[in-house]
Parts: C-alpha cells; structure tokens; sequence
C-alpha cells in the first residue's frame, strides 16, 4: 500500500542558511589611523554581493571608521592614514589611479543623522544626477528613486516643498532616495536608523531587506538586534586597549553568518556582546 | 535681598542701560529731523552746492557716494568671499602660511581708518600715479571694510553643517560643485547681510577720503576717474560755512546720509530674515 | 500597513512546516492503524521508516524557531506562537513515534490470532486519533480556544474506547498464543490513548496562545 501524498506545499526556501555570493569587498590586513592613533588594525574580511553585511560592536571599536574607508570618505579627514588593502570588485579601492569621486559615485552612504540639503524633495533627489552629468530623463530618475525607497508614495504630490519639513524618518528615506538616484552598486549605512523612532526604523530595515536584492548593503549599527534581523553577515569588533599606553585601537574579532553568530558565536567576546553581559 | 527683588533690580539695571543708549541716538536723531526736514527738499537732492543757500545742493556728493558704494561692492564681494572660501575650504590650516594669513585679517580689522588714508595716498594716489580720483576711495574703503567682509563670509560658510557637505561628497560631487551648490548658496544671507554692513560702515567713513584727497567743493557730477567728494565730507564742509542756512543744510544731508544708511540696514535685516533657515 | 515583512515570512514558513509535519503525522497514523488491522508487516515497516520524514521535519522546525527567537526577538502573541510551536512540534514527533511503536507491536505480533472486535475497536480508537490530531493542527492554526477545548470530550471517548479494550482482553482469556496477542494489543491501545492525549496537549498550547495563560484542560486525577 502506498503512502498517500501530503496535502500542503513546503515553502521552497528557507533563510536559515545563507549562501555568499561573489565578494564586492576583499579587506586585508586593514589598518587606520588618525594623527598616529590607530583606530582600527589588521582587518580582513569580504563583503558578498546582494546581501547585508553588519558591523557591530561597542563603541571606539572603529566600526564607523571601517566603512568610512569603503568609499574613501576617509580621505576627507586630515591626518587620517589608511593601511592595507581594499579591493572592490577586485581593483584596489586606493590605487594611484583611481579618483575618489567615482568611487563615492558607486558606492553610496547614508548617515546616522538625516542630512537633507536645504533645497525641495526634487531638488535633493536629482542633485546627484546633476552633478554627475547623468543624462536622461530627470523626472523619471527621481520618481524611480523616491519609489525604491519606499517614499514616492507619501510626496509625489510636494516634491516642490522643502525637504526640511518632512518628519526624520521620511527624511532619512529621502537620504536613500538620493544616493538610489545615481544608481550606486553598493550602499552604506552608517547607524542609519539610530536616529529614528521605532517604527521609521522598522519601516528602514524593511527597506533593507527590499533592496538588497539588487545592491550591496553594508550597515554600522550599535543595536544588535537590528544586525540580528537585517544582516546575512555579521561582523563583531572589540576594543583592544593596549596595556603600556593605554591607547584603545579597534579590532575584527568574529565575521560570519548572522544566525551562527547569534546562536552559537566562536569566540567568548562576541558571545558576551551579544548576551549583553559585557560592553 | 530676596530673590525676586534681586532680580527686580538686575532687570532695572538692564533698563537703564538700555534706556540710556537710546535715549542718546533719539536725541541725536531728533534734533537733526528737527533742524534738517524743513531743509529737506528736491533741490538738496539734484542741485550742486553753490554759495547761495537758497539753491545749494549735495548733489555731486551724494552721487559720488553711490558709485563709491557700488564700486566697493563690486570689489569687496569677489575677494572678500574668494579669501573666505580659501581660508574655510582650502587651506590647510595647520600650514603657517595659512596660519599668518588669518592673524593678519583679526589684525587689519582693527587698524584705524585714517591709517588706510595714508596707505592709499602713498601707494594709490602717488604709488601708482592714480591721482585724487573717485576710483582710488572705492579701493581704500574696500581695504578698510575688507576684513570685515571676510569674516562675515567666513562665518556664513561655517554656519553651513560639516553634513551636508558630507552628504554631497558621498553622492559623488567635487568639491567645487559642493561648495558652488551647496554652501556657498546656504551662504549667501550672511554673506549679503556682513557685505551691505561693510558698505554702510563705509559710507560713514571720511578721514581716509580726505587723506587721499577728496575736495570739499566740487560743483559738477563726479566720474570715476576724476576728482570726487563724499556725503559726510560735504556735511563738514557745510557745516563750517559761516551762514546759518549752510548748518540747517548740513542736517538736511545728514538727514539723506542717515536715510541713506537706514535703507541699507533694513535691506540687510530683510535679507537675513527672508533667507535665515534651521538646520 | 504590513512591516517586519521577513519575521512574518519566516513564521509563516514555520506555521507550513509544522502543519506539512501534522499530515506527516497523519499519514503514519493511518498506515500504522492499517497495518494493525490487517496484520500487514511489510505496510509497518513502512511507517518505522517513515519516521526518519516526520523527524527531519521535526529537527527543521527546531532549528527554525532557535534561529526565529535568536534573530527576531518576537514578544507578545507573536512569542507564545512561537513558544506554543515549539511544543506543538514535540508532540507531533512523539506522536510519530508512538506510530512507530505500534509498528512495531505489529510486527512482533505477526502470526498470531487476533481478535476481530478489538480490532474492530482498533480502527474506531484509530479514526477519533485521527479527528483529534486534525483538530488539534487546525485549532492552531485558526487560532481557535473552543475548537482546542472539544478535544477534551473526544479524549474522553478515546479514554473509554482504551478502557473497553482492556475489558475485552480480560473477557477473551484463551492460549498462550491468544493472550501474547492481547497483552501486545494493550500496549497498542495504549499508544493511541497516548496519541490523543499529546493531541490535547497541542489543544492546550492554542488555548495558551490565545489567552496567554498555561492552562491544563483538565486536572491529573481525571
């Protein structure tokens, strides 16, 4: 006698084990520092294409300072000195040859704190066409934009208005919007939603796990839960203090999939982060 | 002494104060409304000064002036903003070249004006051979009112939040195009309202234009390259004429210099206020 | 306007995974109480191997809700649903095994007499397991109190119908051969007892995700 058939369908994929595509980012041996104090030393890891990668970690572990070199905004601090290498899709971020400019064309970032220029919703959605020369159709560019950041909806009707007098996390979503308009390969975020109310900052992880499908998304955050539910990849960073200066220099400790490191993390420091027994 | 009545007092102190300062410009103001209005009239304005009082105008003065401050503008706002901008966005402040730049412009603001007199007579007036022209008191009071300038645009530019810069960079943009788009448009209130200062400051001045040779009597219209006068030399020289109506004449002018200056400051204030903006 | 989209995804996918391990757990049933009833070995052994599906199941649904409560952080209705999947898919793999079990007995009892009322009362103990287990899964999934409270009175027949099999052994007495049959039938009848209580259990689980309170339906002295 046969077993007769189930009646349900099983849901095709799972989430649970996330597979890394190509690395946009191979980081070696990654080391910064500003004015002879080491920020952050010996770093090594890849980012993967379409998906979310996080840096977490008590604060002064250089989490911010680490994605400030992925689009070499680092350069515009004096005295900052970056070591090591950074390969972005296998050509060095910071060749002799390669113009800064471009790279912040293509890697884009958005801030912790919501940054929209003094100008109208239009004008802060099309500045980056503009200045990059992006020809076409302009109108068409800024609605793609404002509809990929979930916020076409709520200002296709006062795109005139000054973007000033939308509430913060309509504001933070317009940052995205912005840096969707020059059709970036990579987007940073730098603690993207610490600014915001709870629900703005559910409705930017939502947003997170939309356009992942077609950019790399790499966020610094200091609440771990939201690396827990937004990112493929997790990576934790400590402080190290060095005992004879007492200088305090950041370092990678634990890079891997989120679910491993919230379940069952490698090593003792990144457990104690994460159960919150220890800053 | 209880709280309250302390505070009573202080607040009394205050009044005072401020009573007393105004009560100086009101009496001042006062008797020269008192004294110039019935003075007042279109001849003041269109004839040139004669010996007879009855048709005696300032009219060369008041010209002289109004070119004298188109001319400052002219020069003032383009090296004015220019130094500014270097200094704020250029400059490597830790240079020593910079570093002297800047203590100079503290210090230049504080020189005595009659010591640009001597400064333009020496260099412009015999130094280059431009002789005793309108055009060589536009230059002096530009020197005079530039520091000034420059510190209002710099602070103006200051005023601009590091984060919008950082957001345009991130998006791509140079530098020029950040500060062409961005700050040096967010600027611009204060940039017009420390420019239109500087010119009614200037306006006022009169020792550094007797220095270099401005005549207390011309009777024909000014050009810029001839001889020239000033509203508030012209009141002097009325004012030491010895018939009575020449004195009711210099309150008159007066009268035109204060609503010459008061126009101005409203224009500055209106400025400010139409383009102040929160960050 | 729906947020948390992925959280909502991922406990639908568990909601799936553990209705898909229920009609596993159905089908196990059915076969082993098939089995039984026509003394059908080879049809046992199917359902022993069967239960590798209905623990890989089970195991894929620990791991999805270790990972949930790691990475989500549900609270409120959204944490009991968890915490009552949780349980709900303990039972359901005990169920399986006590399918197991029964297949086993069937094997062990291949030969020998059997007796067509028992059986008979087998097949009826076999179909209200059934309607209970179906209860149970659809009380959880409709998120419904009344549904999860009924399975009490079905427990009661099943209770009874355990008892009348117990009854009926003592009345048959007879060979060697008869009573090894019996006593390896009590243990049979006792499995589906066992099933139908589990089933209640996952009854209980709905009822505490609905009113957030751990409640026995009944008391032990029952």
């Amino acid at each position: 006698m046969t077993m007769p058939m189930p009646q349900i369908e099983l849901q095709p994929t799972r989430g649970h084990d996330f597979v890394p595509r190509e690395p946009v980012f191979e980081i070696r041996d990654l080391s910064v520092s500003y004015g002879g104090n080491v920020a952050i030393r010996g770093v090594g890891l890849d980012v993967y294409e379409q998906a979310v990668t996080a840096f977490i970690g008590p604060s002064g572990c250089g989490k911010s300072t680490l994605i400030r070199c992925l689009d070499r905004m680092n350069d515009l601090v004096p005295g900052a000195k970056v070591e090591g290498d950074v390969l972005y899709h296998g050509k060095d971020l910071y060749g002799a040859d390669v113009d800064p400019v471009e790279v912040r064309r293509r890697i884009g970032m958005v801030f912790q704190k919501p940054n929209p220029f003094p100008k109208s919703i239009y004008d802060n959605v099309a500045f980056g066409p503009r200045v990059l020369g992006m020809k076409g159709d302009l109108d068409g560019r800024v609605e793609q934009a404002l509809r990929r950041a979930a916020l076409w909806e709520e200002v296709s009707d006062r795109l005139t208005e000054s973007a000033l007098g939308l509430s913060g996390g309509q504001q933070q979503r317009l940052c995205i919007a912005r840096c969707l308009a020059v059709e970036p390969d990579v987007i940073l975020m730098d603690e993207p939603a610490s600014a915001l109310d709870p629900i703005s900052t559910t409705r930017i992880e939502d947003l997170m796990h939309e356009l992942k499908r077609d950019y790399t998304i790499v966020i610094v955050t200091h609440n771990m839960q939201q690396a827990a539910r937004v990112a493929d990849m997790t990576a934790f960073f400590s402080v190290e203090v060095d005992e004879a200066t007492a200088k305090r220099t950041g370092v990678l400790v634990e890079y891997d999939r989120t679910a491993k490191i919230f379940t069952t993390p490698a090593d003792k420091r990144t457990e104690d982060y994460v159960t919150g027994r220890f800053g | 002494m209880s709280r309250a009545l302390k505070g009573g007092v202080f607040k009394g102190m205050l009044l005072f104060s401020l009573a007393v300062g105004f009560l100086m410009l009101a009496i001042l103001v006062v008797t020269v409304l008192k004294d110039g209005l019935p003075y007042l009239d279109l001849a003041l304005l269109t004839n040139p000064p004669s010996s007879d009082p009855e048709i005696a105008g300032a009219r060369p003065a008041i010209l002289a002036t109004l070119y004298m401050g188109v001319l400052l503008l002219l020069f003032v706002v383009p090296i004015g903003v220019g130094t500014a901008v270097y200094l704020e966005e250029y400059a490597d402040k830790s240079r020593w070249y910079n570093r002297l730049l800047e203590i100079n412009i503290q210090n230049l603001a504080a020189v005595p004006s009659i010591v640009y007199g001597i400064l333009g007579l020496a260099f412009l007036v015999r130094g280059i051979g431009l002789g005793r022209v309108l055009l060589a008191g536009a230059m002096i009071l530009t020197l005079l009112v530039l520091p000034t300038v420059i510190i209002a645009a710099r602070e103006a530019i200051r005023a601009v939040p590091d984060s919008i810069r950082q957001g345009g960079y991130a998006l791509g943009a140079t530098q020029w195009q950040v500060l062409s788009r961005q700050v040096l448009p967010a600027a611009i209130p204060g940039i017009a309202t420390g420019s239109i200062l500087a010119l009614s400051r200037a306006i006022g001045e009169t020792a550094p234009l007797i220095m270099i040779g401005a005549v207390t009597y011309i009777s024909f219209d000014p050009s810029i390259l001839g001889p020239f006068t000033a509203l508030p030399i012209q009141i002097y020289s009325y004012l030491r004429l010895p018939q009575e109506e020449f004195k009711l004449l210099a309150a008159a002018s007066i009268v035109v210099l204060l609503g010459i200056l008061l126009i101005l400051n409203s224009f500055a204030i209106f400025i400010r206020n139409r383009y102040r903006r929160t960050w | 306007m729906t947020m948390r989209i992925s959280f909502q995804e991922q406990l639908d996918e568990l909601e799936a995974l553990l209705r898909h391990e229920g009609d596993l757990v159905l089908r196990s049933l059915r076969a082993a109480v098939e089995a039984v009833c026509s003394q059908d070995t080879e049809l046992a052994e199917e359902v022993i191997a069967f239960d590798d599906d209905i623990d890989a199941q089970y195991f894929e649904v620990e791991q999805g809700i270790e990972l949930l409560l790691a990475r989500q952080t549900p609270v409120a209705s959204d944490l009991r649903l968890v915490l009552a999947m949780l349980k709900d898919n303990l039972h359901l793999e005990r169920m399986g095994d006590l399918c197991v079990t029964i297949a086993k007995l069937t094997k062990l009892t291949q030969g020998l007499p059997p007796d067509d009322t028992l059986l008979t009362g087998f097949r009826e103990m076999g179909e209200r397991a059934e309607q209970m287990i179906r209860v149970a899964v659809d009380s959880l999934e409709s998120r419904d109190q009344e549904l999860a409270e009924s399975l009490l009175d079905l427990d009661e027949l099943i209770d009874r119908a355990n008892r009348r099999v117990v009854n009926r052994l003592l009345e048959i007495g007879g060979d060697q051969e008869t009573r090894e049959w019996g006593l390896r039938m009590i243990l049979v009848s006792r499995c589906l007892e066992r099933i139908g209580d589990h089933a209640v259990d996952v009854g209980e689980q709905t009822a505490y995700l609905v009113t957030g309170e751990f409640r026995e339906f009944t008391d032990a002295s029952h």
